[in-house]
């Protein structure tokens, strides 16, 4: 196991880094290009979330993103300070477009899907200060 | 990996408002993206055309962006075409579900 750390301020400028180190490290493993297309897309969603979620909160705290590689996968850790999100309950509601009628389409609300629907695990645990996003994409054999 | 700037162009042709958008649509670039499409997003004298061709990236913030884009166009009842959507983000907005609510085209 090699843990790979990376440390950006809470604001989306710096989300391009975070997919450009990730593209570096899942291209040294034997994922496919789609496999790293998906995680490209998870772990930004993730950091959308800490940004959005932390600049509530007056002071800025950082992000730590680290990157977990195993023999067959591929693990991405997201945390952040700041106020809790209730992310366990986003998890449990997360859903693709399905209204009936274009007006009643919800805007937003999408990123949580899209995380679950791009990795094979994704769990959120709540840490002392923040929440810590883990998930997996296994390299397909 | 390259990271390309996002870049919106506009035009206006007889028929329609075109916004062409190119490199990376993600959470930074979402008020940039939002001026723009201020300008043109009401008028409904003509079809608002989004081409995609040139998109490398887009994450659910753009495709947020994209629904309030289609809700406002809907109750205008005036036509919003998406053209030329590169595979890579085709299939987020097949995952998404957003595919069955867009009109899809090709330029020329």
């Amino acid at each position: 196991m090699q843990e790979i750390r990376l440390q950006i301020p809470a604001h989306a400028d710096y989300i391009d880094l975070v997919r450009i180190c990730l593209y570096g490290i899942a291209s040294k493993l034997s994922f496919s290009y789609e496999d790293i297309e998906d995680m490209k897309v998870a772990v930004s969603e993730a950091c959308n979330n800490a940004v959005l979620h932390g600049s509530q909160s007056p002071e800025s705290f950082p992000i730590d993103i680290c990157f977990v590689i195993e023999k067959s996968s591929l693990a991405m850790k997201i945390k952040n300070d700041g106020p809790a999100f209730l992310y366990a309950e986003a998890l449990n509601n997360a859903a693709p477009l399905q209204a009936e009628e274009i007006s009643e389409l919800p805007v937003g609300g999408l990123g949580i899907y899209i995380m679950q629907a791009l990795m094979d695990e994704v769990s959120v645990r709540a840490t002392a200060n923040g929440n810590e996003v883990v998930m997996v994409k296994h390299v397909a054999r | 990996m390259v990271v390309e700037q996002f870049h919106i162009e506009q035009e206006e042709t007889n028929e329609a408002y075109i916004l062409r958008v190119s490199g990376e649509l993600d959470l930074s670039v979402v008020p940039q993206f939002r001026t723009v499409l201020g300008h043109v997003v009401n008028l409904s004298d003509k079809s608002l055309i989004l081409n995609l061709k040139d998109l490398k990236y887009i994450d659910s913030t753009g495709i947020g962006i994209i629904v309030s884009v289609l809700k406002i166009r809907d109750g205008l009842k005036a036509p919003f075409i998406v053209q030329d959507i590169p595979p890579s983000v085709k299939r987020l907005f097949d995952l998404t579900g957003i595919t069955g609510y867009l009109t899809e085209g090709t330029e020329n």
